[in-house]
């Protein structure tokens, strides 16, 4: 796994990779030793700085700051800080909705800028991801598409707070694995992980896939549907085993994108060609190749 | 080569359903019968598919010298190794191929000398679904028999078949069952393996489940050709198992002969007995996809419902 180059360097030139982490943890201490780093990083760069709070009482935020020798006080009346929760915010409306986040995004970097602050950079307590919030079986589809449809493109530095207390182990390895940096405890790797290509727009999909994974083989492909590059990639390279329904709903949705065969795969492993001699209509919206 | 007789029984040509099984002892016979049969079809422009044991192809194809071009030729040893996906090739054979004038005429020898007793009785169990899974419709599948086969696998076959005979004439079977009656005489119990490999799974196994079948598998001698089967066979009966069976399942694995046996057994049960006779839509988790799957890949495959529950056995040959 990757390990975040370290938030000592200004986020123009830390990759799209670095920028974008999974932060995982289990006690108070943790969380605040995270949060206090992210902030003060951000606050010495000149960058906005956006804490989402899901469970924790905003107050809560701002006085863990200031207990660690931060002005958050200062901060805020300046407008560079602002502590609010996601329920007021980007889970304000009928529910959690990648291409809303997404547009979300653009809109907050485009005003960042606009005050005059080299960035932006945001904490999200991702604990709601956990809940019967509506939407939330899209959070993985959004943890996929987000590193070529946000991070590659602005300079937005994120850390999404995974606490063990609130999501379950397995939810929690999921949603770590499609981060590209990891901070905090380290999690095993689910029996599917799904994550983001780095160089290019594309998933690796790694370990086994079959109906026990079927809710991250549905994300993947929502994310393989709904990513607007012209032509999408899946590693599978380090993938040892593809059932028929894992198969089906990746060969869907590359037939759901617009202007034929765009989804090229690589290194599949023997059973999706075998499942493809015996359903060759699946064939049809993919390109599967070697290399 | 001698004139095959043209008695519109034997002749392939009838236009309801027809299952008769041809009991031959020589060659000629064979000829004589099959070649009738697919004479007359193809004398009435209808797609004709002929699946039977490979050292017969040659023979027929000589016998038909100038209509072979239209005929579809199929190894049964290959395509129909295990009895349990003869059923889905000739239906698709007859969606594909028939017309309103011109409905399919099939030659299916599913038994010949050599098979195994328990790929015998398949064999027999799909014989009989033939006449479920074609009722009403006017399709015409003639089944040779050789006599030199045991007299139990001949004596089923006057069950299976509504009609029965050689060259000379067909007649109705006094013997005929009710197929699915056939279908519970098919569910022998089954022998009880001696030391396999037990492995309990519930949905949070499953990969774990399929990464201990591919290990042992390996470990077994089985090639990466058939592991590939393997793994998708024991993966989609062990998704079976999780999604109706209970939840839960519990995975048998040992040695037969040359090959390999995995065994999932549960709390399900399986009511239709054309459950994965049928090429499914690979979109669709009805309609039996993982049963076909696991049919089109074993080289047998034999599913029994006990007091317990539903039991599974996939057998893999080395390929």
């Amino acid at each position: 796994m990757a390990v975040m180059p370290g938030a000592t360097a200004p986020p123009d030139r830390v990759p799209a990779a670095g920028r974008h982490a999974g932060v995982v943890f289990s006690d108070d201490r943790e969380w605040a030793g995270h949060l206090c780093a992210f902030v003060r990083g951000g606050l010495e760069r000149d960058e906005q700085v956006q804490y989402f709070a899901d469970t924790t009482d905003p107050g809560r935020v701002l006085r863990t700051l200031t207990d660690a020798g931060i002005d958050a006080a200062a901060a805020v009346t300046r407008g560079q800080l602002s502590v609010s929760t996601a329920a007021q915010t980007y889970l304000a409306g009928a529910g959690f909705d990648p291409d809303e986040m997404i547009g979300l995004w653009y809109d907050a970097l485009e005003a960042a800028l606009a005050r005059g602050h080299r960035g932006l950079r945001a904490i999200g307590e991702m604990a709601w991801g956990a809940r019967d919030t509506a939407g939330a079986d899209r959070l993985l589809e959004y943890e996929l598409r987000i590193h070529h449809e946000v991070f590659a493109r602005l300079p937005l530095t994120a850390w999404c707070f995974y606490d063990r207390r609130l999501l379950p182990d397995a939810q929690v390895r999921v949603l770590a694995g499609a981060h590209l940096s990891h901070r905090g405890e380290t999690v095993a790797d689910p029996a599917l992980r799904v994550a983001p290509l780095a160089g290019r727009p594309g998933l690796l999909m790694s370990g086994s896939a079959g109906y026990d994974t079927r809710d991250t083989v549905a994300a993947a492909a929502a994310a393989v549907r709904g990513a607007p590059a012209q032509r999408m990639e899946l590693d599978l390279s380090a993938l040892r085993h593809l059932d028929a329904a894992s198969l089906a709903a990746l060969a869907d949705a590359a037939a759901g994108r617009p202007g034929g065969p765009s989804l090229r795969i690589r290194q599949a492993p023997p059973s999706l060609r075998r499942l493809l001699e015996l359903f060759p209509e699946l064939g049809a919206a993919v390109e599967v190749v070697d290399r | 080569m001698r004139t095959h007789s043209r008695s519109s029984a034997g002749s392939g040509r009838q236009s309801a359903f027809f299952h008769p099984a041809l009991f031959y002892g020589t060659e000629d016979e064979y000829l004589d019968g099959v070649g009738t049969f697919v004479q007359g079809a193809l004398d009435d422009g209808r797609p004709v598919l002929v699946a039977v044991p490979g050292p017969r192809l040659p023979l027929l194809r000589d016998a038909l010298d100038g209509d072979r071009r239209h005929v579809t030729w199929v190894d049964m040893t290959q395509a129909g190794r295990n009895p349990g996906r003869i059923l889905s090739m000739l239906q698709e054979f007859a969606d594909r191929h028939e017309t309103a004038h011109a409905p399919a005429s099939i030659v299916g020898e599913p038994i010949w000398v050599g098979r195994t007793p328990a790929e015998a009785r398949e064999a027999t169990r799909h014989e009989a679904l033939i006449n479920l899974a074609f009722q009403g419709r006017p399709v015409s599948i003639l089944c040779p028999y050789d006599t030199a086969l045991p007299g139990d696998v001949l004596a089923q076959a006057h069950r299976t078949h509504p009609v029965v005979g050689d060259p000379a004439a067909y007649r109705a079977s006094p013997r005929y069952a009710d197929p699915h009656d056939v279908c519970r005489d098919c569910d022998t119990p089954l022998p009880e393996p001696r030391d396999p490999v037990v492995v309990p799974f519930g949905e949070l196994d499953l990969a774990r489940t399929r990464d201990e079948a591919d290990r042992w598998a390996a470990a077994a001698g089985l090639t990466p050709d058939r592991r590939t089967d393997w793994l998708l066979a024991v993966s989609e009966a062990t998704s079976n198992s999780v999604r109706h069976g209970g939840g839960s399942g519990t995975l048998r694995m040992w040695r037969a002969g040359d090959g390999l046996v995995a065994e999932i057994g549960d709390r399900g049960r399986l009511t239709d007995p054309l459950t994965g006779r049928r090429r499914p839509d690979p979109r669709s988790p009805a309609g039996g996809r993982g049963v076909w799957i696991m049919h089109q890949l074993c080289d047998l495959v034999e599913i029994r419902t006990t007091a317990q529950g539903l039991v599974v056995r996939l057998h893999m040959g080395p390929g």
